[in-house]
């Protein structure tokens, strides 16, 4: 374990961690049961995430960051612990509960499928919404998809479009509805590298200019650099974090993370 | 490679389950018709056997050969003394003749029963019937009836019974025995009654033998009695030994099993066809979802034929172990079928099940070869994948099938066209079997213009559907565009449903307009309330030795008086009906007459309704005739007609043409000439009597009942009687037709709920997607749900419409002038049941896909 790998979650002195928390967990755990053995995908994870603040979560394979992340997205239920989102409690909801708090309040954007491919580009973005039954604020809509430059393919169904252009489908519909948190798991990782750029560029402006929150599980130092802070992962635990990151930082760390 | 077959077909077993299920049904219909059929045959040639061979010869009166200008002949019975010649012959060692005659027999309310009277035979030493309950008659008193009549009067053995005589005295008769007589060709429909040759003599009056029973004396042969009793009977006798007979017998028991056989084979086939459809699509479907399985084959060597050779070695273990199973249920099936439904056919339920090779082999070979040549297409197609599709990294998620070529569109276009036109030519050319033929043919062609334009179809009503379905919730909205996204998936899947929906619709059109038809006819005859009838074939009862009827095969003039006397009968009107001899050879029949009639007691122009289609039938006064369309080919207003009288030729002319109608054939004429037409005549045809608004069913009831007690014989008919009786035939026939071809359906929904399974099992990250998304479950299955519903409706709804087109088309070309009827009622129902079936088949996949990890599916790629 690296030396320097303090963990001190709520030593912060970046702007954006002046805001009160929007997702708090504290000593989650996600055990899975084999037979034989058990295998502890979580092992005590208290973390938090601010208003406007660009996370990216990392870790070597089998970390567990994929896991923390479907956890506190109430995609997958977490073995002990809680996880906070604003004022609610989402460990323990039912079903019928989680299904709704991720339509109305969190926005996702994954690596690769995120779009149904019988609907159009705008009917994958508007898709949440209509889900919800949500009217559209469509100023903001024509904002969105005209930062992410689709505009001239809004009728286009997926297949026609490239993978960096589907996935900017994709940033649009997560921010569509100014979710109080964006998931995002790999988003860059089919991509060419110019596409992951400007798509990691989409993702942190969201955070200066519209307040948006994002958590982003990647493997990628490079991705992990546009984010304010980085959190790093080995074998369920938190075990460092890096404010204001660069690839170079990042990957040094990591590489400690291996040894 | 065989190997990696089986090891597939291991790994996937759940995908197969329903093709296995599709075949499993198909193949039990067969292997169940098959036991069925056979069993039954045997029964019946046992049956029939058994009677036969008990004796060693059996010879019946052979028919005169009739000569070019002569009608058929009654065969001429034995007489005593060639009964005694063949006794004393030294071949014979005894031998028995049995007399048959017409007797009436009376019900428990002392009316004649049938509608024809049914056979007196005798009994002699020497008979081949034996009672299958009780004793044959040994004394005078004494009767044996046959089963079918004891069914039908509810008369068992001990009961008395009464026959009537030629001059209708009653005998009474203590039943001794019930004989089973089904299956003998001549007793079979009318049933018959054994008597002593006393009491057969005493009831029928009637002489001679209509056939003679012989056994051998010993040390000779079957052969040479049959060849002996021929000596003597000379050539107009047919003569066969006993096993020959029973042969005949047989064959003919054996033919109505395999009529039976044939009409269930052409169900199960239907069954067997649609199962095909499914397993072809559910192996297209399997191909396209393992392209990357294929091709990662292709890529370690695997040749084109050995892919070929794979998936085909896949459909055939799946067909091969599947039939094995249908064999199994399939005889389970017949047996039971058969101890069900044998003793309504004149089965003894008893009897062994009876399974042959061929059964066995039938169905093994059907479910086999519909299961391997089904998943032809789809494995030539598996060759086709390229092997670098295993390096793709999504082949058939994402893949949108491409738009219907022009091709496509004209070829089905054209079948559509061709399919109207022989629908044209079979309705131009008019009633007639082969109009039927080229209407059947016609359905066919445009099936295939279906099968061809399906995807077009599919998504053409989608589209159409799919704009209010949109609005009403996402679901819905996702149901509609997921409907389209394979559009030949969904047709194949949806026309699997139309053969079902098609035929059933087909025959329930045709049913509803034949009593649309029957109605139309009841209500525009006269509106009477009963119809009073001599009993059919009763003369033949009635006419003594001296061959003068008695006045049994009319309605007495009394019934029709006291009718009129009655205060509960508002009208009372006759037919009377003769045949008359006339010279015009364009009107008479084969022997040289044309039917003539007249109305008593109405007024034909008025009163009696018919169609007129030239003339007036105020006109029909004496001296003039009004002739019925089938006779007027080359009379017209005003010709003459010249027809024999007693009293001198009587010349009469036309007035009116007429509609030929169950009142209205050959000719009729005013009473007063249909008297000096045949002045012996008494009595009526037909009597028909209405009712005043004032008097109960009851009551009228009781009133014609009352007229026709002195005479036994007539037969009363009531119209909402016969009305209630048609309809409830026609009914019957509706559901037995609707069971068969239910198995067709339920099959072709087996194969809805597949395709959804499997589109929902590679839509898998699309669920969780749209679950991560913020879909509810319930929404998911709710979506599911309404795109399988969408298809059986457009699977039935298509049917409909053909059946519907193609029903009136059969009943056109089937029955002249008939009112085509369209069933709402029963549309409206087949239209529910598609709804049910679409949420039944969603049910499973929806199950599935709302119960899967929404975090699992999204890992896996």
């Amino acid at each position: 374990m690296g030396t320097s790998a303090v963990n001190h979650p709520f030593a912060q002195s970046d702007p954006a961690v002046t805001a009160p928390p929007v997702v708090v967990a504290r000593g989650l755990t996600k055990t899975y049961d084999t037979g034989a053995s058990q295998i502890h995908a979580l092992d005590g994870v208290d973390i938090e995430f601010h208003r406007g603040a660009f996370t990216a979560i990392m870790g070597p394979s089998g970390s567990g960051k994929s896991t923390l992340m479907h956890c506190l997205a109430g995609l997958d239920t977490s073995t002990s612990g809680t996880v906070h989102l604003g004022r609610t409690q989402i460990t323990g909801m039912r079903d019928a509960e989680l299904t709704r708090l991720r339509r109305d309040r969190i926005g996702f954007i994954f690596q690769s499928f995120n779009l149904l491919p019988m609907l159009t580009a705008r009917q994958n973005i508007l898709l949440p919404s209509q889900i919800a039954k949500r009217t559209v604020d469509r100023a903001r809509l024509d904002h969105i998809v005209d930062v992410v430059g689709l505009s001239e393919r809004l009728d286009h169904l997926p297949a026609k479009l490239s993978g960096g252009q589907q996935q900017r489908v994709a940033v649009a519909r997560a921010l569509l509805n100014a979710p109080e948190v964006v998931y995002a798991d790999e988003p860059t990782g089919n991509l060419d590298s110019r596409s992951g750029a400007e798509i990691l560029a989409f993702l942190q402006n969201s955070t200066r200019e519209l307040h948006q929150t994002i958590v982003m599980v990647t493997h990628d130092p490079v991705a992990a650099s546009y984010a304010d802070r980085v959190v790093f992962l080995r074998d369920g635990r938190l075990v460092d974090e890096v404010t204001d990151p660069t690839a170079e930082l990042v990957s040094a760390r990591l590489l400690n993370l291996e040894v | 490679m065989l190997r990696t077959t089986l090891a597939g077909l291991r790994l996937h077993k759940s995908r197969y389950v329903t093709t296995v299920l599709a075949i499993v049904l198909g193949v039990v219909f067969v292997t169940g018709t098959m036991v069925f059929a056979d069993t039954l045959k045997a029964d019946y040639e046992r049956s029939v056997m058994g009677a036969a061979t008990s004796v060693d010869a059996i010879a019946t009166p052979g028919l005169p050969v009739p000569g070019p200008e002569e009608e058929s002949q009654e065969p001429v019975p034995f007489t005593q003394q060639q009964l005694e010649q063949i006794r004393a012959l030294p071949q014979i060692s005894d031998a028995g003749g049995m007399r048959q005659s017409g007797a009436v027999l009376l019900d428990d309310s002392g009316r004649s029963f049938g509608t024809f009277p049914p056979a007196a035979i005798t009994v002699d030493e020497v008979v081949r019937f034996s009672a299958s309950e009780g004793e044959l008659p040994s004394s005078d008193g004494e009767i044996a009836l046959a089963a079918s009549i004891a069914d039908q009067t509810g008369f068992g053995i001990g009961d008395t019974v009464t026959l009537l005589d030629q001059e209708q005295n009653e005998h009474a008769f203590t039943v001794t025995g019930l004989l089973d007589l089904g299956l003998e060709p001549g007793f079979g429909y009318r049933g018959a009654l054994v008597l002593t040759p006393e009491s057969f003599k005493a009831v029928t009056g009637a002489e001679g033998y209509f056939e003679i029973d012989a056994l051998a004396a010993d040390g000779v042969s079957e052969a040479q009695a049959a060849a002996a009793v021929e000596t003597v009977l000379g050539e107009d006798a047919e003569v066969a030994t006993g096993t020959a007979f029973g042969e005949r017998l047989a064959d003919d028991a054996g033919a109505s099993a395999d009529v039976m056989r044939a009409a269930l084979l052409l169900f199960a086939l239907i069954a067997v066809f649609v199962a095909g459809i499914v397993i072809y699509n559910t192996f297209a479907i399997l191909i396209a979802q393992r392209q990357r399985e294929l091709a990662l084959l292709r890529c370690v060597g695997a040749a084109r034929g050995q892919v070929f050779r794979s998936v085909l070695a896949e459909s055939f273990v799946v067909g091969l172990l599947s039939s094995a199973i249908g064999v199994l249920a399939g005889m389970g099936v017949g047996l039971l079928a058969f101890r069900v439904g044998g003793p309504l056919m004149g089965a003894d339920a008893g009897t062994s099940v009876v399974i042959t090779p061929l059964a066995i082999l039938t169905g093994l070979l059907v479910g086999t070869a519909t299961s391997t040549f089904s998943a032809m297409v789809p494995a030539v197609r598996a060759t086709r994948v390229p092997p670098l599709a295993a390096l793709r990294t999504s082949a058939t998620a994402t893949g949108l099938e491409k738009g219907t070529g022009w091709i496509r569109v004209a070829f089905g276009l054209l079948c559509f066209a061709a399919s109207a036109g022989a629908v044209a030519l079979a309705l131009a050319v008019g009633p007639d079997t082969a109009g039927l033929f080229a209407v059947a043919g016609a359905g066919m062609i445009a099936f295939v213009g279906v099968v061809v334009l399906g995807p077009l179809l599919v998504r053409g009503i989608v589209r159409l559907a799919g704009v209010p379905l949109r609005r009403v919730g996402v679901p819905s909205m996702l149901a509609v565009d997921n409907s389209i996204r394979s559009p030949r998936r969904a047709a194949t899947a949806m026309i699997a449903l139309t053969v079902g929906a098609t035929l059933i619709t087909g025959y329930s059109v045709l049913s509803s307009s034949i009593e649309r038809t029957m109605t139309q006819e009841l209500d525009s005859r006269f509106p009477s309330d009963y119809e009073i009838r001599p009993m059919l074939g009763v003369e033949d009862v009635a006419s003594g030795p001296d061959g003068v009827p008695d006045g049994l095969s009319t309605v007495p003039d009394e019934v029709r008086a006291q009718l009129v006397s009655s205060p509960e009968v508002e009208t009372v009107f006759a037919q009377q009906t003769t045949s008359v001899g006339t010279g015009e050879k364009e009107i008479a029949g084969v022997d040289g007459t044309v039917p003539v009639s007249a109305f008593v007691g109405a007024e034909a122009g008025s009163q009696i309704p018919g169609g007129v289609v030239e003339g007036d039938l105020a006109d029909l006064g004496p001296g003039t005739v009004a002739v019925a369309e089938t006779h007027a080919d080359t009379l017209g207003l005003g010709d003459t007609v010249t027809l024999e009288a007693p009293a001198g030729d009587l010349t009469l002319e036309v007035a009116a043409v007429v509609e030929s109608s169950s009142l209205w054939y050959g000719l009729t004429v005013h009473p007063h000439d249909f008297a000096a037409l045949a002045p012996e005549q008494a009595g009526d045809s037909m009597v028909v009597v209405r009712g005043t608004e004032e008097a109960s069913a009851v009551e009228l009831r009781d009133a014609v009942y009352s007229a026709v007690d002195p005479y036994p014989t007539l037969e009363v008919f009531s119209t909402s009687e016969i009305r209630e009786e048609f309809t409830q035939v026609l009914e019957t026939a509706f559901y037995a037709i609707a069971a068969m071809l239910g198995l067709a359906i339920v099959i072709a929904v087996f194969g809805i709920s597949n395709t959804m399974a499997l589109s929902v099992l590679e839509r898998t990250r699309e669920s969780a997607l749209l679950r991560a998304l913020g879909l509810e479950k319930g929404q998911l299955r709710r979506m599911l749900g309404t795109e399988a519903v969408m298809l059986c409706l457009i699977g039935a709804g298509i049917g409909i419409v053909l059946g519907i087109v193609f029903g009136w088309a059969a009943t056109a070309a089937l029955l002249p002038n008939v009112l085509l009827g369209l069933p709402l009622g029963q549309i409206a129902v087949f239209i529910g049941v598609a709804v049910l079936a679409g949420l039944l088949a969603s049910l499973l996949p929806a199950r599935r896909a709302a119960a899967t990890s929404i975090t699992g599916a999204l890992a896996s790629e």
